[in-house]
């Protein structure tokens, strides 16, 4: 098998983390999600925690600045550190999958690149939500509009493409209509596809 | 209020509030601000040609006083000086990076006091401060950072107090001299003052200050910095200060062209050539003895701090020209009723609090004929003044993460090495200690001037 790179973005609630770890396993490779962040933290010595706090958050622009690519924005930095980590797995010929980050856009010189975007609709997200962090109709609404809201900020500041524009990506696909599973199969015949494999 | 200052006004508050938000870069929010103040301000409101060449100022490079200067003069407009003396340092900078120069020094200062954490902790707000005097704090904090990190983790230390300290070390002796930051070339060059007028006012301010900063830091950080377990090192496990040169014959030139630079800077008054024509003679140098490398070397100027430095000119000149200068110099006046105490507190507390949250340079560019229109107008030494203004904006942007360069810079290649510096931990330690500098200078200021 040639490399082959799976970033997934995903809108909060659609299912979109455990397509990628799904699609993971059906591949066999590695992914890179949270164990980005403990990866870096090995890397720096920092605690995992510490990392998660500024963790695809955007800064605060009041009160950063940038001074010749240097930012004292500790959110940028952890940002960057990740680029440069997904950067480093890419050039280095290993195969993987990568939740978030800005992956397509920072990945997308690479042939191998799949791009995805999962969304969802607000009511199934919502129903997810509910049940994965217990939370009332109302709250996983508010949760899901906060999670976004800061993705998108993450994500547009960071890019010039716009976070969810199906024109960045090789494929946007609503998870409410096949479901997870449905979902899963169609986007590996779509990799194997593009892999060049019969599915 | 004319249109033209009401144009004026509104175009430069939206140049500070968009440098302020960061969304587009600095120096196309300048660019684009003096464009617009050429235009609307000067072109559509004045009709005014003469504003637009005076504000311009070109026609400065062919007159003689632009390049050697027998007897001070001020200047308006875009302050081509500073802006051809940055770019000369720059090159110049550039050379020495390239040789190892600036690693040589650190590893080798660290050598000398045998790699113990105090004497290292000690020595390298020194030459922090030394080193910003001639050189731009950006291009020390950015070296001294990345070797304290790598001494930091030889030794076993925690390298974050001791990067905080070289941060403000670094505005400190930047203060000094007439090239250590740029609001004191924008002064210097603007009002007319040499390098040793700086070294004479500033720089005896910022020594008294240095040996305060020194004993604060000390007891405030000497907990921190102790290195963990033995205090025996074994220096022949650590890189040698040589390893850091890339390049011997690079080395030593680059090194002599710094002593020139130093030397050229320190009699300036006596030989009567100009920071503009340094700048020019420096880079030149530079470019040629570097040879082949030439091309890198200018490819690897901040030319976007160059088109930043043009723009905020221009919309400082509409200020100007159009006369809202005079009146915040006429408001200062008011608010203080003539009391030159008063007077000179505000501009150096003002220019500090505003130097801690906004650019620095900026504010200085607009302060300048701010000060020349309240001495000429309230009766009070343009000097003091001045020596007011440079210090609050140096000094002040030291409170904040975010108020000068050189804390943005070592922020962040300690946060880059694992060692994120946020607001809190920033201004714990800083923030007072830019209050007691801010205190001394103005008591010094109180007590020489008043």
């Amino acid at each position: 098998m040639g490399q082959i790179i799976i970033s997934v973005g995903r809108e909060f609630g659609s299912g979109g983390r455990v397509i990628a770890e799904t699609l993971a396993k059906r591949f066999n490779i590695p992914i890179y999600d949270r164990h980005l962040i403990t990866e870096i933290a090995e890397k720096t010595g920092l605690a995992p925690e510490e990392i998660e706090k500024y963790n695809e958050n955007p800064k605060h622009r009041l009160f950063s600045r940038s001074v010749r690519g240097y930012s004292n924005s500790i959110e940028d930095n952890i940002a960057e550190m990740q680029f440069d980590f997904i950067e480093e797995k890419a050039k280095s010929g290993e195969s993987f999958v990568v939740v978030g980050r800005c992956s397509e856009t920072k990945l997308k010189k690479y042939p191998s690149l799949v791009s995805l975007f999962i969304l969802g609709d607000m009511d199934e997200k919502i129903k997810r939500v509910m049940k994965v962090y217990e939370l009332s109709e109302d709250k996983a609404k508010a949760f899901i509009d906060k999670k976004d809201r800061k993705r998108k900020r993450y994500h547009n500041y960071h890019c010039s493409g716009h976070w969810g524009d199906s024109r960045l990506y090789d494929l946007s696909i609503n998870s409410s209509r096949l479901g997870i599973d449905g979902t899963v199969d169609m986007l590996e015949k779509y990799i194997r596809a593009r892999m060049g494999e019969q599915g | 209020m004319t249109a033209a200052q009401i144009f004026a006004v509104i175009i430069f508050i939206a140049m500070f509030v968009m440098i302020v938000l960061d969304k587009i870069e600095r120096h196309y929010v300048t660019l684009g601000s003096g464009i617009l103040t050429l235009i609307i301000v000067f072109g559509i409101c004045m009709r005014s040609g003469k504003a637009i060449w005076d504000t311009i100022a070109i026609k400065g490079f062919v007159t003689k006083d632009f390049w050697y200067q027998v007897t001070e003069s001020e200047s308006k407009g875009i302050n081509w000086a500073t802006i051809i003396f940055i770019a000369g340092m720059m090159v110049m900078v550039e050379g020495m990076a390239k040789a190892g120069f600036f690693r040589w020094l650190c590893m080798k200062i660290a050598f000398l006091v045998k790699c113990k954490t105090i004497p290292i902790f000690i020595t390298f707000m020194i030459m922090s401060s030394v080193l910003s005097m001639f050189i731009d704090s950006i291009t020390v904090i950015m070296f001294l950072a990345a070797v304290t990190i790598e001494l930091a983790q030889l030794l076993k230390f925690n390298p974050v107090p001791m990067i905080l300290s070289e941060i403000f070390c670094a505005n400190l002796g930047g203060s000094a001299t007439m090239c250590g930051d740029p609001p004191n070339i924008i002064v210097g060059t603007s009002l007319g003052y040499s390098f040793f007028d700086f070294l004479t006012n500033t720089g005896v301010a910022a020594g008294i200050c240095l040996v305060f900063t020194i004993v604060f830091f000390y007891f405030a950080f000497r907990k921190e910095i102790v290195t963990e377990g033995s205090s025996n090192v074994d220096l022949s496990k650590f890189p040698k200060p040589s390893e850091a040169i890339t390049n011997k014959r690079d080395f030593i030139i680059s090194s002599v062209i710094f002593g020139i630079a130093v030397v050229l800077l320190i009699t300036h008054a006596m030989t009567h050539l100009t920071v503009a024509s340094i700048g020019l003679f420096i880079a030149a140098i530079t470019l040629i003895t570097s040879g082949k490398n030439a091309l890198e070397l200018i490819k690897k100027v901040d030319y976007k701090t160059l088109v930043f430095f043009i723009g905020l000119f221009i919309v400082v000149g509409g200020l100007e020209e159009t006369g809202i200068l005079e009146l915040i110099a006429e408001f200062i006046e008011k608010i203080s009723g003539g009391n030159v105490m008063l007077m000179v507190a505000i501009i150096l507390w003002v220019s500090a609090i505003a130097s801690a949250f906004v650019d620095n340079i900026p504010f200085a560019a607009t302060m300048v004929p701010v000060i020349q229109s309240l001495a000429a107008t309230a009766g009070v030494n343009l000097n003091t003044l001045a020596w007011a203004l440079s210090i609050g904006t140096d000094i002040g942007g030291s409170a904040t993460p975010i108020g000068a360069s050189a804390n943005v810079v070592g922020t962040s290649v300690a946060a880059k090495n694992g060692y994120p510096i946020g607001w809190g931990k920033y201004c714990k330690k800083l923030a007072p200690a830019t209050v007691i500098v801010l205190a001394i200078s103005t008591v010094y200021i109180f007590a020489r001037y008043l």
